[in-house]
């Protein structure tokens, strides 16, 4: 798969364009660029296998050529391209209102969010979006026609308030009846074991869950000598320290607390994505698309 | 320097505010937001980082900004560099030299004069030198003056009082000789035995500055002393074959202080001038009591002293007093005729346990009172009758010449009969069971109309309400006051009292009680309130008897006489007393009124002072035995420091400048607050740029690794 050109995906670039369809459109197509897998070929109606009549099955499935050399009923089922629910969950919470570069993690969490909804719906499935903080907050149900409204309330999504993300992930589970492709994009302050059991409360429901995990820069390197009060951007919470002294050990515990994640999503059967905020989208673009792949087709 | 408006430095605590501001400051100032403290929090944080002032500039401009405010806000004056600075001055000295009664000591005197002369003599020519003499007042024996001689032959005409001791007075005095004159540096000599007695009040005392305090300690090397601190004397009745005499027996209480061995004295016993009793007595170290036998006492005024056999201090070994001519107040008590004996029981009863002074009752039945029984009587209590037109006069001229009646009206007074009795039996009284009728007369002797008898019964009792107890009556009463209103009154008159008389208490239905009317030199006192056992609980009450004999010593006129007093105290003489003229123990006559203000006289010397009336000859009227305070016998001296460490020092506001400064001198030394409010403004326009201005207007949002203050 070949990279997309750096220079349409750079997070500072896209900070510029205030209008998140051009900014989908403009980062799927270069994106896209040089792909020459088409999605749709091949993807009509293809038989797949037999299997004994159960009472209650439609009879005009019957396959009667099957019963004329066999005489036994059998149902003739097909691998069908179906429109899948592709439901996308944002983290509106205050800690994704930080970025030490150009872009906070929100914002390129609704980058991310634009574009995948973008070539989702060009793929011809249902979009659908939440942002959530403790709970639920702008809710766009999937439909195929929901691209523009679900632009139109991302775009206006303000990240603000304390999370909670199980309860949060929890709700997105029951969004729609539907199975689908559950899209959460976080900067994953939880325990990862309480995560993961809320990821596995998706999986449980048959959703595809991809975790795209937000991190800036800034809280992953603990940058700066100085003394400095810090102020929890949730809660509130002030800790005066110098982050010079702290850093190794605070870098330390980021990254245990990563890999634990990764594990533990990895094990529910969900795919851990993390994304820097100073890294170009194509990364996660391409992880989504892999994945997308993987489950496109559903029985 | 000093400051016209030193409470304003107060001003300075507000320091504190920026301090306290600064070391916040990290707390509250722009903090960093960070999405999670999730795992900075599990990491240990020297909490040692947490208060530390990080704007040290800042902080002290601001500082430096409130401490000049404050200064200027207190008006510094400077006057004290420019008097120091003045070399024309001359030293000045106040000699304080002490004359109480301590200072007798023999060993003690010569060497505080010679002290007293050597600090005179000590002096340059241009110094000025004061003397002040003091006890426990100050005299100025000399101003402020360049001529030593003079200053030293002062010293000769001093000599010990029999006074006590106070240095406050004394450096009051001498700090006021200081600012009087002009000085470039000046000294305090106190030459004194530095009694430990007399340094109360001497905390509150500010000396200028610049102006140092010596003591020089003259007292005794031994302090061994014995002093006669109290006498007991009383008049007891002796029964010989020859019949009953009157004899005084006498108790002295003798203190002796670090005596190396007890001592063997003789003590004697002067009656009237008149040796009569002496013993011999082993005084140990401690409290002892000499009791003298028994001596004849004269029916008049005693005057006494007890002399001890003389120690090193002399002025402690004789105590005077006096024990009055009789101390026994008679009390003439006129009943009506008809009065049973059970009325007056629980008052005569009352009357006569009391002691110093005894109470001895005289009874008269009837209303008519000769003149041989107000001769012999200092109260006349009327038990609910008037006096006789025939005795009113008598009474009247009694009351005038300072005698007290009392009146105790009951249900005759009031007109009402009870039972079968007649009211006023005698027909004399001129009662009747009409109040109307009986009121104008009896108007015409009380200060009150009876208008009937009030009956309480019902309501079980009244009680007394509106008591003035900051009248001398009640006396007793003022730290007890719920005993005298305890009382419950069942039947007594009403009154209506006229407007020259005084009421003293109330019932609780808004009846006059007790009033009181002055005539003349004396007194009427009428009652309302019952005081027999019928009529009321009262007799039953505690309060009864203290307030009966309260009643009798204030109509009488009497207080406790003391059997002494001590020197400094003033003795108010009798307004009975009519041209009084008192003669001291130096014989010297003083005319109250004349040659003292109002009929005090004060008592300077100690010894008998003797009141006469016209002239000082004949039988003294009183006689009142002064002795020296109690605690100049106690030689026990202050340490100098202690001494000095109660005396404080402050900016003088009267200095050394003769002439007085003109106002445009005055207001260059009080300019100081301009410049100061300068460069506060100046601090502030400098607080205000450095605050704005580089890296402080920054709001730091972000800790960058390489952030440095002086590339933001």
């Amino acid at each position: 798969m070949a990279s997309a050109p750096a220079g349409f995906l750079d997070p500072a670039l896209l900070a510029r364009i205030s209008d998140l369809a051009l900014l989908a459109r403009t980062v799927v197509d270069g994106f896209m660029h040089g792909q020459h897998r088409s999605l749709r070929k091949g993807s009509s109606l293809d038989f797949a296998e037999h299997r004994s009549y159960q009472p209650g099955d439609d009879l005009r499935r019957i396959d009667w050529r099957v019963y004329g050399r066999t005489d036994r009923f059998y149902i003739k089922e097909y691998e069908a391209d179906t429109n899948a629910s592709v439901v996308f969950a944002l983290d509106a919470s205050g800690s994704m209102d930080f970025g030490s570069g150009a872009v906070t993690k929100f914002d390129y969490g609704r980058f991310l969010v634009a574009s995948l909804a973008w070539l989702t719906q060009h793929q011809g499935d249902r979009v659908g979006m939440a942002t959530f903080t403790g709970e639920l907050a702008d809710v766009v149900p999937p439909s195929v026609r929901h691209l523009q409204l679900l632009l139109f309330t991302l775009g206006r999504a303000k990240p603000g308030g304390k999370s909670r993300l199980v309860e949060a992930v929890d709700q997105v589970g029951r969004l729609t009846m539907r199975t689908g492709i559950v899209v959460l994009v976080t900067d994953c302050y939880e325990e990862p074991e309480a995560f993961g059991r809320s990821i596995d409360a998706l999986r449980m429901f048959g959703h595809d869950v991809i975790v795209f995990h937000i991190v800036d820069p800034g809280e992953r390197d603990l940058p700066g000598d100085l003394p400095a009060t810090y102020e929890d951007a949730e809660s509130g919470t002030l800790l005066p320290l110098r982050p010079g002294v702290l850093r190794d050990k605070y870098k330390a515990l980021l990254a245990a607390h990563h890999e634990a994640l990764q594990a533990r999503v990895s094990g529910a059967g969900a795919d851990y994505v993390r994304v820097d905020t100073d890294k170009p989208l194509d990364a996660a673009l391409h992880a989504y698309l892999d994945s997308r792949l993987a489950r496109t087709r559903v029985r | 320097m000093g400051f016209l408006a030193p409470a304003l430095l107060a001003g300075l605590l507000a320091i504190a505010v920026p301090i306290a501001l600064h070391l916040r400051h990290r707390d509250k100032d722009r903090p960093f937001k960070f999405p999670s403290l999730m795992f900075l929090e599990q990491l240990p944080i020297r909490t040692a980082q947490r208060r530390r002032v990080t704007d040290w500039p800042l902080l002290l401009l601001r500082v430096l900004a409130l401490v000049l405010l404050a200064l200027a806000f207190a008006r510094p004056v400077f006057n004290a560099k420019a008097v120091a600075a003045d070399g024309d001055k001359s030293r000045a000295v106040v000699v304080l030299l002490d004359r109480s009664a301590s200072m007798g000591h023999k060993d003690v005197w010569p060497a505080a004069i010679d002290s007293a002369r050597a600090a005179i003599a000590s002096l340059g020519p241009k110094d000025r030198v004061g003397v002040v003499f003091f006890d426990d007042a100050s005299e100025v024996a000399q101003r402020m003056t360049e001529d030593k001689g003079a200053a030293t032959a002062v010293l000769a005409a001093a000599k010990p009082m029999a006074r006590g001791t106070r240095f406050a007075p004394a450096l009051r005095t001498a700090r006021q000789m200081l600012l009087d004159a002009p000085y470039a540096a000046a000294e305090i000599v106190v030459v004194s035995d530095l009694q430990r007695s007399g340094t109360a009040g001497i905390a509150g005392i500010d000396l200028p500055t610049g102006v140092t305090l010596r003591a020089i300690n003259v007292g005794a090397l031994s302090r061994s002393n014995s002093a006669v601190r109290a006498v007991e004397a009383k008049r007891v009745t002796e029964t010989t074959e020859s019949g009953a005499r009157s004899m005084l027996a006498v108790k002295a209480r003798v203190v002796s202080r670090e005596l190396t061995a007890p001592r063997i004295v003789q003590a004697t016993l002067v009656v009237n001038g008149r040796d009569a009793n002496t013993q011999t007595v082993t005084l140990p170290t401690g409290e002892s009591t000499i009791t003298f036998t028994p001596v004849l006492a004269p029916e008049t005024d005693v005057t006494g002293t007890v002399r001890l056999a003389s120690d090193a201090l002399e002025t402690d070994d004789s105590f005077r007093f006096v024990v009055p001519r009789d101390d026994a107040v008679k009390v003439a008590l006129v009943v009506p005729d008809d009065t049973r004996a059970d009325e007056t029981l629980f008052m005569e009863r009352a009357l006569g346990i009391g002691r110093a002074p005894e109470i001895a009752i005289t009874r008269v039945r009837g209303a008519t009172i000769d003149a041989a029984t107000l001769r012999t009587s200092n109260v006349v209590v009327l038990w609910d009758v008037l006096p006789s037109q025939s005795s009113r006069a008598a009474l009247d001229a009694y009351m005038t010449g300072g005698g007290g009646v009392t009146v105790v009206a009951g249900r005759r007074l009031a007109g009402v009969a009870s039972g079968t009795a007649a009211p006023g039996a005698s027909g004399s009284t001129g009662a009747s069971t009409s109040a109307t009728s009986a009121a104008p007369e009896r108007g015409a002797f009380l200060p009150a109309k009876f208008t009937g008898l009030a009956d309480r019964l019902a309501d079980r009792g009244g009680t007394l309400t509106g008591v003035r107890f900051e009248h001398p009556l009640f006396a007793p009463f003022r730290d007890a006051q719920d005993a005298l209103v305890s009382a419950r009154f069942f039947r007594y008159p009403r009154m209506d009292v006229t407007s020259d008389a005084d009421i003293l208490a109330r019932f609780d239905d808004g009846l006059p009680a007790m009033v009181e009317k002055r005539v003349g030199g004396g007194r009427l006192l009428l009652l309302a309130a019952s005081l027999d056992g019928t009529s009321s609980d009262f007799p039953l009450q505690p309060a009864y008897l203290p307030f009966l004999r309260q009643m009798v010593m204030h109509t009488s006129g009497r207080d406790a006489t003391p059997l002494w007093r001590t020197t400094a105290d003033n003795w108010l003489v009798s307004e009975t007393v009519t041209d009084p003229v008192v003669r001291s123990p130096t014989d010297e006559l003083l005319r109250p009124g004349k040659d003292s203000l109002a009929r005090a006289v004060p008592l300077a010397d100690a010894g008998h002072y003797a009141l006469f009336s016209g002239t000082a000859t004949g039988e003294a009227r009183q006689t009142v035995a002064v002795n020296a305070p109690p605690g100049e016998s106690d030689l026990t001296p202050v340490d100098p420091k202690e001494l000095l460490l109660g005396v404080g020092t402050t900016e003088a506001s009267a200095t050394a400048d003769a002439a007085p400064p003109t106002p445009d001198a005055l207001e260059r030394r009080q300019n100081a607050w301009r410049i100061l409010l300068l460069i506060v403004a100046l601090a502030l326009v400098g607080e205000t740029f450095m605050a704005t201005r580089g890296w402080r207007a920054v709001a730091r949002r972000y800790p960058s690794a390489s952030s440095d203050r002086s590339q933001t």
